[in-house]
């Protein structure tokens, strides 16, 4: 039995890129309009925000809380919070929302995820991260760092090979070229990906997800007065969190995500479901290896089958199991805090059959929404989505 | 032209012995003729050895110092005294000799001294050493000469002076029980007030400040002589070289032959180190040996007995050999004399603050957290205050093996500065059951592979806000499948590396 206390009444977003011409206020702005305008019938009054910013603290939002966003759209006032929990902050922000609530205390919440991943350059944004954590170990840590030891192992381990990991940023980037929101909206082709310079090895240029700017918002509200706003709501049917050790040389596995796992474990049990319930999922591709190992994790398919299965199709828009018809990190984009959110908002487009050309079949009306990140994978956020009552 | 009477001959010593050798030199090799052709003077013969970026004297001097225990059979824990002799250390004021010694794994009390000032600090610190352990205070002693020096772009220097270091282990009697196998016998040191090579102190090279036939007819000639006569004849000298002539005209007037000469073509005139680097090899000879360093105005000759080989004198060839031929402009920049127009970025934690000094005290000194309970190793053990396999607090802190195994690695092909690509990060499983993530190093990037043995080396990651930082990364020692060849894994760090055609 799901939980069903909490539904989605609105949810929109930005279209997603390199937004120069965009400050990090005129994004939520952006995004909260699109929410609101997505909103059936009614005009949700907003109780309490809490905002999902990850990179905030390095942006230009330093020791800001939550308070830039309520001025920023026309809610000054409002109690206002700001979650950061690395790469799920946007998922988890979600799930805290639910909480609230659910509490009782607040009727109806915004949630909403604003990131600014351009306003630095590469070199002194993300790069220059890569000293950051310890002061002397782990040096040198860019992002793709994070994530390519466990290519070279699940290569290693199960003869997964280059070509399965260039399926993914194939199958993704069609899906964007179907999502008017999605950063990138070109077919590219498995030898494209195979030329694409490399990063850091094994994985190439196409192997990554790019630097986006984006915001996405989701209002939600209770069940009992979700029919006020819609005849088509969306519930939260449950979720899930775990942490594992954050550095890289403390995985007790390199070939899996284990707080993966754990969030999906206690995600299902909320829902009441298994993973063959889950009609599509919009899942954590910050780089190919990344989706492999994750529809691994969420027992979509069996640990070591990830790379044949998104070769072979199972987890394209027809396959049994559609991951990321949105484009995903790797063609939407990953602005970091406004992730999560985005996910959730393609998740009730496809519950509600309103996703367009990229519609995925919704029989069991169930969908999944998963981010994990923190040094890579030290959380993992996973909510499921019904339009079961 | 010296004014200063000289004493009549050796003064009597005590000797004392040497039961351990190991020497070190740095990635590349700079073949004269480079710079003299960018400065159309033409000419220029052999090479010298040049610090990689993440090189320098502390890392060159680590290597040396762990070669030579690890040939004597010594803890770095059991060693008293460490006395450093370079010319450049790495911080002109401030913890180099704090650095070393944690580094090496010596205890908090670990006692001697960093001599600098001239190229004779090499002999400054073997002597007080010696002093130390012919007195009784300190049982084993840890001498280690190094330098990576540095000369002034367009000059003479830049054909001649090169890195590398010399470490050996010196003992009073009874050490393990037996004889040592060479015995230091006879010493002199004598003075000349001249100034010839000098660096002020806003100076970043070193320059010429002598005419070179005054310095040689007048200076170096008769004072080094004066200092190798008053020893007992040997049957070979080791000598400092300045410009790679000097020392063929002492050893005429000396009567006995060069055994530096091999030393000097591999990795040129290493300054504080050379006179001791130059001995090395001639450290597995049974005979008898002199050695005279000079700098600053001092001139220094010690006689050697050895009556067996020294442990660690068979690998000082293999050490010295090898390197990765690089031209000029590669050259300029490892030296960091040429220096792109860009603002550095900011990395890391600043050099000043508290979470820098917690995290370079146990990376230095390679310090993992292990579990009493469940015998979980966890490092580094400053972000564990609880064991990441039962979650316990019963922890004891311990030194890490520094050899290990692949679990995994990528190659990172995008790093800003003062990075360098491709950068190998690995995370190694060490003999010890502890884990770490540490950087490789660009000359294994291309056959890294799961399975591969490993060894820990001492690197500088950068300089920060002007201070260097220093910590380990793996050096490829033996492929995932097929025999273990290293002898020694200190010593094969560089000859992993490839030497261009």
């Amino acid at each position: 039995m799901s939980w069903n206390k909490v539904a989605v009444v609105g949810a929109g977003l930005i279209k997603m890129g390199e937004l120069f011409d965009q400050s990090y206020e005129q994004m939520a702005d952006g995004a909260y309009r699109a929410a609101l305008a997505n909103v059936d019938k009614g005009t949700p009054i907003i109780d309490a925000a809490i905002v999902a910013t990850q990179r905030g603290s390095l942006w230009g939002q330093e020791g800001i809380g939550g308070n830039t966003v309520p001025s920023a759209i026309g809610l000054s006032g409002i109690p206002c919070t700001r979650v950061e929990n690395a790469c799920p902050s946007g998922s988890d922000a979600f799930r805290i929302g639910a909480m609230v609530v659910a509490s009782g205390v607040h009727e109806v919440v915004l949630v909403i995820g604003v990131e600014k991943m351009r306003d630095k350059s590469t070199q002194e944004g993300l790069l220059a991260r890569a000293a950051a954590g310890h002061p002397l170990y782990n040096r040198g840590e860019t992002a793709p760092v994070l994530f390519a030891p466990f290519a070279t192992r699940h290569m290693h381990e199960f003869g997964t090979t280059p070509e399965m990991l260039a399926s993914v940023a194939v199958k993704n980037h069609h899906n964007g070229c179907l999502d008017p929101y999605a950063h990138f909206q070109s077919e590219i082709t498995v030898e494209q990906v195979l030329a694409s310079p490399l990063v850091c090895s094994p994985l190439r240029l196409l192997d990554c997800c790019p630097q986006t700017d984006g915001a996405a918002a989701v209002i939600l509200t209770t069940a009992e007065r979700a029919h006020e706003f819609t005849d088509k709501p969306v519930y939260v049917a449950g979720f899930g969190v775990a942490t594992d050790h954050p550095y890289l040389h403390e995985k007790t596995t390199y070939v899996g995500l284990p707080a993966t796992t754990a969030a999906a474990g206690r995600a299902y049990a909320m829902a009441g479901v298994g993973p063959n319930d889950i009609d599509m999922a919009e899942v954590h591709d910050c780089f190919t290896i990344t989706e492999i190992l994750d529809i691994e994790d969420l027992g979509f398919v069996e640990k070591g089958k990830g790379g044949p299965a998104s070769l072979e199709g199972v987890t394209a828009l027809d396959g049994r199991i559609p991951v990321n018809p949105s484009g995903g990190l790797l063609a939407k984009g990953h602005p970091i805090g406004a992730t999560g959110i985005a996910q959730i908002t393609e998740c009730w487009w496809q519950l509600r059959e309103e996703a367009g050309e990229r519609q995925v079949a919704i029989g069991n009306g169930f969908a999944l929404q998963h981010n994990v990140g923190g040094r890579g994978s030290g959380v993992s956020v996973v909510n499921i989505l019904t339009r079961n009552r | 032209m010296n004014t200063q009477p000289d004493a009549t001959a050796a003064p009597d010593v005590r000797p004392v012995g040497i039961v351990g050798v190991g020497a070190a030199a740095p990635s590349l090799r700079l073949a004269a003729k480079e710079p003299a052709a960018a400065w159309g003077s033409g000419g220029g013969r052999g090479s010298v050895a040049v610090c990689d970026a993440d090189e320098d004297t502390l890392t060159l001097a680590w290597r040396a110092a762990t070669s030579a225990m690890e040939a004597a059979g010594v803890r770095a824990a059991d060693v008293a005294g460490l006395w450093w002799g370079t010319s450049r250390p790495p911080f002109a004021e401030g913890p180099s000799h704090a650095f070393l010694s944690t580094a090496l794994g010596c205890s908090a009390q670990v006692g001697g001294a960093l001599c600098s000032g001239s190229p004779h600090a090499g002999m400054e610190a073997l002597l007080g050493a010696w002093d130390a352990v012919a007195s009784g205070h300190v049982a084993l002693a840890l001498v280690v000469c190094s330098d990576a020096l540095l000369p002034g772009i367009g000059t003479a220097g830049e054909a001649s002076t090169g890195a590398g270091a010399l470490a050996v282990v010196l003992s009073g009697p009874g050490h393990n029980g037996a004889a040592a196998p060479a015995r230091l016998v006879g010493r002199v040191t004598t003075a000349m007030a001249v100034v010839d090579r000098y660096r002020g102190d806003a100076e970043a090279a070193t320059g010429d400040a002598y005419d070179g036939r005054l310095f040689r007819e007048e200076v170096f000639l008769p004072l080094l002589a004066r200092a190798g006569k008053a020893l007992a004849k040997p049957a070979g000298w080791s000598v400092s070289d300045p410009d790679g002539k000097l020392g063929g005209a002492l050893a005429k007037a000396l009567g006995a032959p060069l055994v530096s000469t091999n030393a000097y073509a591999a990795v040129g005139d290493t300054g504080a180190a050379a006179a001791l680097l130059g001995a090395g090899q001639a450290l597995g000879q049974p005979g008898t040996l002199g050695i005279i360093g000079y700098g600053g105005g001092r001139a220094t000759a010690v006689a050697v007995e050895v009556t067996r080989p020294v442990p660690g004198a068979e690998n000082v060839a293999g050490a010295l050999a090898g390197g990765q031929a690089v031209g000029y402009v590669a050259a300029l920049r490892s030296r960091g004399q040429l220096v792109a127009q860009s603002d550095p970025i900011p990395m890391g934690v600043p050099p000043g603050s508290a979470a820098f000094v917690r995290g370079n005290l146990e990376m230095l000194a390679l310090l993992g957290a292990r579990c009493r309970a469940c015998a979980t190793v966890s490092t580094p053990p400053s972000i564990h205050p609880t064991c990441t396999g039962c979650g316990g607090s019963d922890l004891e802190i311990v030194s890490l093996a520094r050899r290990g195994t692949v679990q995994t690695f990528v190659v990172n092909q995008t790093m800003p500065p003062p990075f360098q690509a491709p950068l190998p990060l690995v995370v190694v499983d060490l003999d010890d059951g502890a884990r770490l993530m540490v950087q490789g190093t660009s000359a294994d990037a291309a056959e890294l592979a799961i399975g591969d043995t490993v060894v820990l080396g001492l690197r500088r990651y950068a300089v920060e806000r002007g201070v260097p930082v220093y910590g380990y990364k793996a050096f490829r020692v033996a492929p995932a499948t097929g025999d273990d060849a290293a002898d020694s894994d200190v010593a094969t760090m560089t000859s992993t590396r490839k030497v261009a055609p």
